[in-house]
């Protein structure tokens, strides 16, 4: 960690010092980077305050409450409703805003803690002097890094300062969301956007430092195809389960198998991001699917050995995983559960406990001797329950008669699914319902534990669906983690210029009503268009869990290059990193801007001229609202799906308000108008087709070339006609020259938009920092 | 006697709450509006809603009071047979513009004084209530939806589908009359 002292200056009787920076502390060798240093490496809670307030006044915080109260001291509860403050002073404005910001937080510290713990390992166990090497194409190995420290890490052991600067800069965060400090909502989101960046740099440290060291693929188009779906585990041999994000229990797992001759002859399959991971380990890991799949998959008893680490594991895990007779290792700190701690014991003690039922469900915090205990474990509990895996389908589906159709379940679902009515109707005999409510449910559960009758719905639902879950088999290409410098070369002036029409990034988790053959059928239109696809996390899963009427997922169909046209899985929520990262190497290698602590000219510059957006249709918790905060501090505008309208807040621009769209032509520091593009930096709808429409509206940039706009032009203005059957009454927004307009519609929107009193502008050299005009001279 | 509960049953607000009304005041209350705008969800094209035929029941309320339809635009196509005026919207940034009190409408002619929802998830529907309520308590706000929304000023009770239905069909002819 470095402090930077400066001196404007200081006059004394033996000294003279005019314009002295010092920097003093620790520092990471890089003195084969020729880069001169920019104006806020480590940056602090100010240093890009005024980037953050330039956005805001913009793209204004848009706040809807969950709650009227503020709960948060014991003056209250306070109602906050219409204008009324609470009795520490505090308005709605500032409680949500405060609320924005402790969701970064939440999610930043996650993804920072994951990063710390994988680091921990990782150099206990390969070395502090473990090159970062992200492969021969990867030269710009950690672009965030780059960015936002100031420092080119190369081995494991640079990271640790990145870590120590993230936990000071949270620390610092989380502080000033105490009662009577930070008061003013601006300056809660801008805090909240310093979180969701420190977020992204969390997450991209994380993953090099995982991919260096345990050789994931590194940027490979051509990654294996995995299986993926609750079919796809054989449940006659025993199965470990591993939930969550960080790899290294599940890793030690398989090591030991690869050890023993044993890999082949026990399951290891995982749910949510781990699963991802497991899978770029080995290609013998099976993807059980995304969140949506952990509660019912443990319901189904088929797991022997449960291991859980950090983040996505539902707090029932533990208990309905005991309750099906499987065993629980926990292993991080973060989730301990109540769970005795036996990291220090004797490993063949824990297995035979384990085996006989003595500890259920225990603590290991040594990813090496989970790894052992889970499959020693495993191999003596499987026999014993081998007639646990699965349900006892008419058993099951017979406590449906206990329904009295009060249709409570289905008040408290929260996608609004009528699963009350199809309880209810297969009670009478009919099970068709149950069929397809499992389609789109999300596996919460909060259906169940609504039931005063105490019908297990989801169980229901799920026994019903025996033969679907048994056929969910299907193939994802495995997450290739860092897009290639090479590639940034090849798409990097068509992205700028525009011609290839945007780059559309699907991620986020499985929170979303209908089902998830809306993601793919998103991601297989933008594909289809010629977008280049980027999916990640759960939302890499959900889109392969969707064939087409060749049978194909959309990874099958699709090429896993970063290029037009195409479908890239990165990989779990860190690979995010690298679509941020994309857009950065884009800057850094088309553009030649310097990254090295220089976040504000980098920002600016993707805002303005970089055509990428980002759908989190499902987005449910903390970490994926701060991702989302953290994209678009990096000038990245996000679409939320319906439930994201639960985050409380977006940032929205005002499309014909004037002077929010001014920008500095930086060609002679002139203020003109370039536009709404993107249009909001943060917003939420309500359906596929509005997101798809939005998507392409929200690739625009003032900077487009004629030929990138007509482009993007023309599939906004195809996409409104087929899903919205109609011409969009903003399109003279996005129009400044006839020239922008492809020649199939050009007489016709002329037309109209000259009646609407359209004029052409001239298209700038755009920039919200005066002092980037005439290229900073 | 009964107590109006929010449909969701975690969706519990307070204590500024909803005033029930009945399909007949609703369509009282819709008559006196001056400029009522009717916001319509994304999921009006959703089973239930198709079968108490919504749709129908509101093109015989813009017939009756010239109200502007600000619609989803996800389920515009669904609207192109209506004839009077339209916009196909994100609601979140109509609700945007609905809390600036200085925005002019969509005519240039002034804000809303009377809005009318129908037609969202229910706790989408919710929290664009929410921001009214907060933000735009001014702002006089009616949802048509089968269920309690706590969030809005006046809000239908809880009903079974038929009582909706119908209740619907009262709502028109209480307008009509
Ligand atoms: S488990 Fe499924 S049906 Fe039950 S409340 Fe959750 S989403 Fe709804
Ligand atoms: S809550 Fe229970 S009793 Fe009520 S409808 Fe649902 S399954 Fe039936």
């Amino acid at each position: 960690m470095v402090t930077k002292i400066n001196i404007k200056e200081l006059t004394s009787s033996h000294l003279k010092i005019k314009g002295l920076e010092l920097t003093v502390g620790r520092f990471v060798e890089s003195e084969d980077w020729a880069e001169p240093m920019g104006p806020t490496p480590y940056p602090t809670i100010m240093d890009l305050r005024e980037w953050d307030l330039k956005l805001l006044k913009r793209y204004q915080p848009f706040y809807s409450p969950l709650s009227d109260f503020c709960e948060f001291c014991t003056f209250g509860k306070c109602d906050l409703t219409a204008g009324k403050r609470g009795a520490c002073g505090i308005d709605m404005a500032g409680h949500i805003g405060k609320w924005s910001l402790l969701q970064s937080v939440m999610g930043a510290s996650a993804h920072t803690t994951h990063a710390h713990h994988l680091l921990n390992f990782l150099i206990k166990q390969y070395g502090g002097d473990q090159p970062i090497d992200l492969g021969s194409e990867v030269e710009i190995e950690a672009p965030i890094t780059r960015l936002i420290t100031g420092i080119k890490p190369k081995k494991l052991s640079d990271l640790i300062d990145v870590v120590n600067y993230l936990e000071g800069q949270i620390t610092h965060l989380l502080s000033a969301t105490a009662t009577g400090q930070e008061q003013n909502y601006l300056d809660y989101e801008s805090k909240a956007l310093h979180a969701g960046m420190l977020d992204i740099l969390a997450l991209e440290v994380a993953d090099i430092a995982q991919i260096s060291a345990l050789g994931f693929p590194k940027g490979d188009a051509e990654t294996p195809l995995i299986e993926v779906g609750m079919g796809v585990v054989e449940r006659e041999k025993p199965v470990i389960l591993c939930i969550g994000h960080n790899v290294a229990p599940g890793s030690e797992v398989i090591n030991y198998l690869d050890e023993t001759g044993l890999y082949g002859q026990i399951e290891v399959a995982g749910v949510c991001c781990t699963a991802s991971d497991l899978a770029r380990f080995s290609k013998g890991a099976k993807i059980v699917g995304p969140i949506s799949r952990q509660l019912r998959f443990i319901r189904m008893g088929i797991a022997d050995v449960v291991i859980v680490d950090q983040e996505c594991v539902r707090a029932d895990v533990i208990e309905e995983a005991v309750k099906v007779g499987s065993r629980v290792i926990a292993t991080s700190d973060q989730l301990v559960g109540g769970l005795p701690n036996l990291t220090n014991m004797d490993e063949d003690t824990i297995v035979q406990k384990l085996a006989s039922g003595d500890a259920k469900a225990v603590v290991i915090q040594d990813p090496v001797k989970v790894g052992r205990v889970a499959v020693k474990a495993a191999q003596l509990i499987a026999p014993l329950r081998a007639n646990q895996k699965g349900y006892d389908k008419d058993k099951v589906l017979a406590k449906a008669s206990l329904c009295s159709l009060c249709l409570s379940c289905t008040k408290n679902c929260p996608i609004g699914i009528n699963v009350g009515l199809a309880v209810n109707t297969a009670k009478r005999g009919d099970p068709s319902l149950l069929l397809e409510v499992f389609d789109e449910c999300l596996g919460c559960g909060r259906c169940d534990s609504s039931c005063p009758n105490d019908v297990p719905v989801l169980t229901v639902v799920d026994a019903a669906s025996e033969d679907k879950i048994k056929r969910e088999r299907f193939k994802i290409r495995a997450g290739r983690g860092p897009i290639k410098d090479t590639e940034i070369r090849n798409v990097g002036r068509p992205i700028v210029m525009g011609e290839i029409p945007g780059v559309v990034v699907f991620a986020g988790c499985a929170n979303y009503p209908g089902g998830n053959n809306h993601l793919a059928m998103m991601a297989d239109e933008f594909a289809k268009r010629r977008y280049i696809v980027v999916t990640s996390g759960c939302a890499a899963l959900d889109i392969a869990r969707y064939k087409d009427e060749n049978g194909q997922t959309l990874y099958e169909k699709y090429p896993g290059d970063f290029d037009a046209g195409c479908i890239v899985n990165l990989g779990p929520c860190v690979s995010n990193a690298h679509a941020v990262g994309a857009v950065v190497k884009i800057a850094s290698i088309f553009a030649k801007r310097n990254l090295r602590g220089n976040f504000e000219e980098i920002a600016d510059y993707i805002l303005n001229r970089i055509g990428a957006v980002a759908i989190a249709w499902g987005s449910q918790h903390q970490k994926a609202m701060s991702i989302a905060t953290g994209a678009n501090r990096f000038g990245i505008p996000v679409i939320l799906g319906p439930q994201g309208v639960k985050h409380r807040r977006a940032y929205l621009g005002r499309s014909e308000d004037y002077g929010r769209w001014l920008v500095y032509n930086a060609k002679d520091g002139q203020l003109v108008y370039g536009g709404p593009s993107p249009e909001h930096l943060l917003c939420v709808v309500e359906t596929p087709e509005e997101a798809m429409v939005m998507a392409s509206k929200m690739v625009m940039r003032p900077n487009d070339t004629p030929k990138g706009r007509m482009i993007k032009i023309s599939n906004y203005v195809s996409l409104h006609r087929q899903l919205y059957g109609c011409l969009p009454e903003d399109l003279h927004l996005f129009v400044r020259d006839e020239n922008d307009l492809p020649v199939t519609i050009k007489e016709e929107v002329l037309q109209i938009i000259k009646q609407r009193g359209w004029k052409p502008i001239e298209i700038p050299d755009p920039t919200l920092l005066s002092r980037m005009v005439m290229g900073g001279r | 006697m009964s107590k109006a509960v929010p449909w969701d049953e975690a969706e519990v607000r307070g204590p500024k709450l909803a005033y029930t009304i009945t399909p007949e005041n609703c369509g009282r209350m819709i008559r006196r509006a001056k400029r009522l705008l009717i916001v319509v969800g994304g999921n009006i094209l959703d089973e239930e809603y198709t079968k108490a035929g919504t749709l129908h029941i509101l093109e015989r309320i813009v017939k009756k009071t010239n109200a502007t339809l600000a619609i989803s635009a996800g389920v515009f196509k669904a609207f192109h047979r209506f004839e009077d005026a339209k916009y196909a919207v994100n609601v979140e940034s109509l609700v945007d513009r609905l809390k600036d009190g200085n925005w002019m409408g969509f005519d240039g002619k002034g804000g809303y004084d009377f809005i009318l929802f129908v037609g969202s998830l229910y706790p989408f529907q919710s929290m664009m209530l929410a921001t009214l309520k907060h933000f735009a308590p001014n702002i006089r706000t009616l949802t048509i939806e089968r269920y309690y929304h706590p969030n809005a000023e006046f809000s239908l009770e809880n009903l079974s589908f038929e009582r909706w239905r119908d209740g619907l069909e009262a709502l028109v002819k209480a307008l009509e009359a």
